[in-house]
């Protein structure tokens, strides 16, 4: 990838922070902005929405989509599948489960939320991996895919018979937990979020080349010297935890993971550093830029993040598929 | 009892036969009448989802299943004749002694024909439709009622009440009510009034729209909506756009002030910063029921400062 | 040179082992091949070299040392396998590929060393692929690709080569143009061990074949001894003529019609 390339990447980034903080229900200028920011008497309202509100949402969606896009890159090297994304193998059904009950419950929400989705999702991941070590080969990306549907899959049934169980007020709270949004971002959250996720985005850049040589198929990646299941398991557990801490802190933000890792290719990005790379950047400027489209669109109302990523999703994917049945 | 034959003279007989046929219509073939009531029955009414409510008498076995009607079934002096209620009708206190056969919505057909009701009251939601359906089916009569603005509770009152079989009750129990509201209503309005915001609900951030009859008793209390220019009764708003509209205070539940007070994001509102977060008395603003005179008043002293007579 | 002794080698939960007590020598210098029909224990025998199987039974030995006494990658550094197929799921830049065959000598942030450069420089001479050396591994003909993956092979810098299959899916052309590779890196001191499915053209280029029946070995030793009508017909159970191709002087197979369609 050119330099030119990622001094665009990272220029897109800056460009998509700056209009997040800026636009919103109250228009603000980036002059306001920086004022805001700097606490150089911007007017109390304005400095509460910037650092209040907006700075908070802005970081997260940022890390968030850094994180599914990194997330996503691995996935779809290790795997060996351009369709792989974290939320197939196990991460979203069982944060889910964990949210929903939580929510259910009737935990006080902001604090226990997120900690149980995380739970749920580290669970399901772990189980997905004992269901394909059950079935023989668990560092063959097949088996792995159909352990993470079937365990989606027994996600799924669970939360329908918590919903269906559940008093009125918690299945509201519960189905906008799982549509995702960054709006009830608050800074201890984004902190061990970003924690998470930087940590994460690391490890999967410090294994940038096992996961190029286990990218060529399982044959080749052997008579390279590498330990193919030992390395598998290794990348897909990172990836997926990582995701699995994004899905704690914004619920289930869809097709960054997915669409993100093929844009980052598209401009150029090979190696798996790379892509990695310019992933975290591109992803980042995604999800702020859904982010400010969600809370913009229907004021003075709010849609969820996860149906504006999906709908940006969707076109991407179909456009894909047309450039790849040719 | 009279006989209806008599024997003897002539001017005799026609004394007898006029006193037969006055105790004939005494007696027999006048239609039944309970001591003391002021309706005739059978009753038959329209309700609020189209169906015909007939009642060949007083229903004696009552289910509600809402608590709005619930509380007002009380209010009337029949609250002997519950046999169920919603596990959300806690008001009255004596409500509670009443078993509980579930849901309000969508409700558990079965575990209300438990309670071998002979009528059923039932609140008018699209949900609710399949159940009254089922209901019918299985011969109990229902009447399904809006109980979603202040106007309604006048206009139900007298059909329970009826059906229940004394419908001046009705008015007996909402005069004051309605006598309240309107005195509230021609109190002084300021020129500009102060503008709140209700927190229903987080995450989804909720509020009331004019659709809910908690958006009527803040104007009668004197006081504007700030979200009242949506139609829908509970919509969905983001904080950002509360911070816009910057309210003069914030109305909310105590968990939920208590919550407000302590999350950084709503410092980004005025009233949050200023202090002026109210505590609701959820108990008493819940329902648009009996109380709402109660209800409206305490929103007024809250909001305004004063005390309204 | 890699060396095999009485190597059993079993499947997981399978009733019989696929390779029984099968031993042979590949040395420098030479191509030896394992020759057999489907399911006679050659690629199971490639999966060992790889790795992925453990011996049940008997040694793998590389110049004397065995396999399991050394560690993954230095078996990668003395001996490179070509797996049958690979299809890389993101295309990459062949020299970036070819490069990946160092990944053996080096660590997970270590850049290019000036050894990298001259071994990845090596292998493209040797495999003689500088011609699309700067194109993609996507727009690669099938010959091309496969003389890419023995660069990638050859820059692993190991003495020994372990192909499996290595012509399947190539015309004519390509396939004697892979064969004649193989054939010059042999005599340039490689040991070049090779498993085919292609009779003619092993006995025209190997100096050794191994020919297996059931996981045991039916025969070994040059085309020549190997190469016979009787052994090959019970081998592969079908009525076969071998014989003796003036143009290129090796002995070749020709099958004949089968015995129930006449």
């Amino acid at each position: 990838m050119t330099a030119r390339t990622w001094a665009l990447l990272v220029m897109l980034l800056g460009v998509a922070v700056v209009v997040g903080l800026a636009g919103g229900s109250v228009p603000l200028s980036p002059l306001d902005v920086w004022r805001a920011l700097t606490g150089n008497g911007a007017g109390d309202t304005a400095s509460a929405i910037v650092q209040g509100l907006r700075l908070p949402r802005v970081v997260l969606g940022a890390v968030v989509g850094a994180g599914l896009a990194a997330s996503g890159t691995a996935l779809q090297a290790t795997l060996r599948n351009p369709l792989a994304e974290p939320y197939l193998l196990g991460v979203s059904g069982g944060a889910a489960v964990g949210a929903v009950l939580a929510v259910v419950v009737g935990v006080s929400m902001p604090s226990l939320v997120p900690l149980a989705a995380f739970a749920g999702a580290a669970l399901a991941v772990l189980l997905v991996l004992v269901v394909a070590r059950a079935s023989g080969a668990y560092a063959d990306p097949r088996v792995l895919l159909m352990a993470g549907v079937v365990v989606g899959a027994f996600c799924n049934a669970a939360i329908m018979v918590a919903l269906a169980t559940a008093p009125e007020e918690s299945v509201r709270g519960a189905l906008w937990w799982m549509m995702g949004s960054v709006g009830d971002a608050q800074w201890s959250t984004v902190r061990s979020v970003s924690g998470y996720v930087v940590a994460g985005i690391a490890l999967l850049a410090w294994w940038g080349r096992d996961i190029d040589v286990l990218a060529l198929g399982e044959d080749a990646a052997a008579s390279l010297g590498l330990d193919v299941e030992r390395v598998t398991r290794r990348i897909y557990l990172t990836a997926s935890l990582l995701a699995a801490a994004t899905v704690a802190g914004a619920g289930l933000i869809g097709f960054v993971g997915l669409i993100v890792p093929a844009i980052a290719r598209a401009l150029g990005a090979r190696t798996t550093r790379e892509t990695v790379a310019a992933s975290a950047l591109a992803g980042a400027a995604l999800v702020v830029g859904a982010d400010l489209v969600a809370r913009t669109v229907v004021r003075p109302a709010e849609l969820p993040l996860g149906a504006v990523t999906a709908i940006i999703g969707v076109p991407f994917f179909l456009w894909r598929l047309r450039g790849a049945a040719r | 009892m009279v006989g209806c034959a008599g024997a003897g003279s002539v001017s005799s007989r026609r004394i007898v036969a006029a006193a037969g046929v006055v105790a004939a219509l005494l007696g027999c073939g006048a239609p039944a009448r309970d001591a003391g009531t002021a309706t005739i029955a059978p009753f038959i009414t329209v309700d609020d989802f189209g169906d015909t409510l007939r009642l060949a008498a007083p229903a004696t076995r009552v289910v509600s299943l809402n608590p709005n009607t619930t509380e007002l079934v009380f209010a009337l002096g029949y609250g002997d004749r519950l046999v169920g209620r919603t596990s959300w009708d806690l008001y009255p206190a004596a409500a509670r002694a009443v078993p509980s056969v579930g849901d309000g919505m969508q409700p558990n057909v079965e575990a209300v024909l438990g309670q071998r009701p002979e009528l059923v009251l039932l609140y008018a939601s699209a949900s609710n439709r399949a159940a009254v359906q089922q209901l019918r089916a299985a011969g109990v009569a229902t009447l399904t009622l809006r109980t979603d603005h202040v106007a309604d509770l006048a206009r139900i009152a007298p059909v329970i009440a009826a059906a229940l079989g004394d419908s001046t009750r009705g008015a007996l129990a909402t005069d004051t009510v309605v006598a309240v509201l309107d005195s509230l209503r021609n109190l002084p309005r300021a020129i500009e009034p102060r503008r709140v915001f209700w927190h229903i609900w987080d995450a989804p951030l909720m509020t009331i729209g004019r659709g809910s009859y908690l958006s009527e008793l803040i104007d009668i209390a004197g006081a504007e909506n700030v979200f009242d220019d949506i139609a829908a009764p509970s919509p969905q708003v983001s904080l950002e756009e509360v911070a816009r509209r910057d309210p003069y205070a914030i109305l909310a539940g105590p968990n939920s002030a208590a919550t407000i007070r302590a999350h950084p994001g709503w410092q980004a509102v005025r009233a949050v910063r200023e202090g002026r977060v109210f505590v609701v008395d959820t108990t008493l603003v819940g329902r648009p029921g009996v109380r709402m005179g109660e209800a409206a008043r305490h929103l007024r002293a809250l909001i305004l400062g004063d005390s309204a007579r | 040179m890699i060396r095999i002794d009485d190597l059993v080698l079993r499947y997981r939960a399978a009733a019989e082992p696929a390779v029984r007590g099968v031993s042979l020598e590949a040395p420098e210098g030479r191509i030896t091949a394992i020759v057999g029909p489907n399911g006679s224990g050659k690629s199971t025998i490639v999966r060992a070299l790889l790795g992925r199987l453990a011996p049940e039974a008997g040694r793998i030995t590389l110049d004397g040392v065995d396999f399991t006494t050394l560690g993954r990658r230095a078996v990668a550094s003395r001996v490179a396998v070509v797996p049958q197929r690979e299809e890389p799921v993101f295309p990459l830049a062949v020299r970036d590929f070819i490069a990946l065959g160092r990944y053996p000598h080096a660590g997970a942030f270590s850049g290019r060393t000036a050894a990298d450069r001259d071994a990845v420089a090596a292998a493209i001479h040797r495999a003689d692929v500088g011609a699309f050396a700067d194109r993609r591994t996507d727009e690669l003909s099938g010959g091309e690709w496969q003389r890419v993956r023995i660069a990638r092979a050859l820059a692993q810098g190991g003495r020994a080569l372990v192909l499996d299959e290595p012509t399947t899916f190539l015309d004519v052309a390509h396939e004697m143009s892979v064969f004649e590779l193989l054939d010059s890196l042999a005599r340039s001191g490689q040991c070049v061990l090779l498993v085919s499915h292609q009779l003619n053209l092993v006995a025209r280029f190997a100096d050794h074949i191994v020919l297996l029946h059931h996981g045991v070995i039916a025969a070994a030793g040059t085309p020549a001894e190997v190469m016979r009508g009787n052994i090959l017909e019970r081998v592969y159970e079908w009525p076969l003529v071998v014989a003796r191709d003036p143009a290129v002087g090796a002995p070749f197979l020709v099958p004949l019609r089968g015995r129930g369609t006449r």
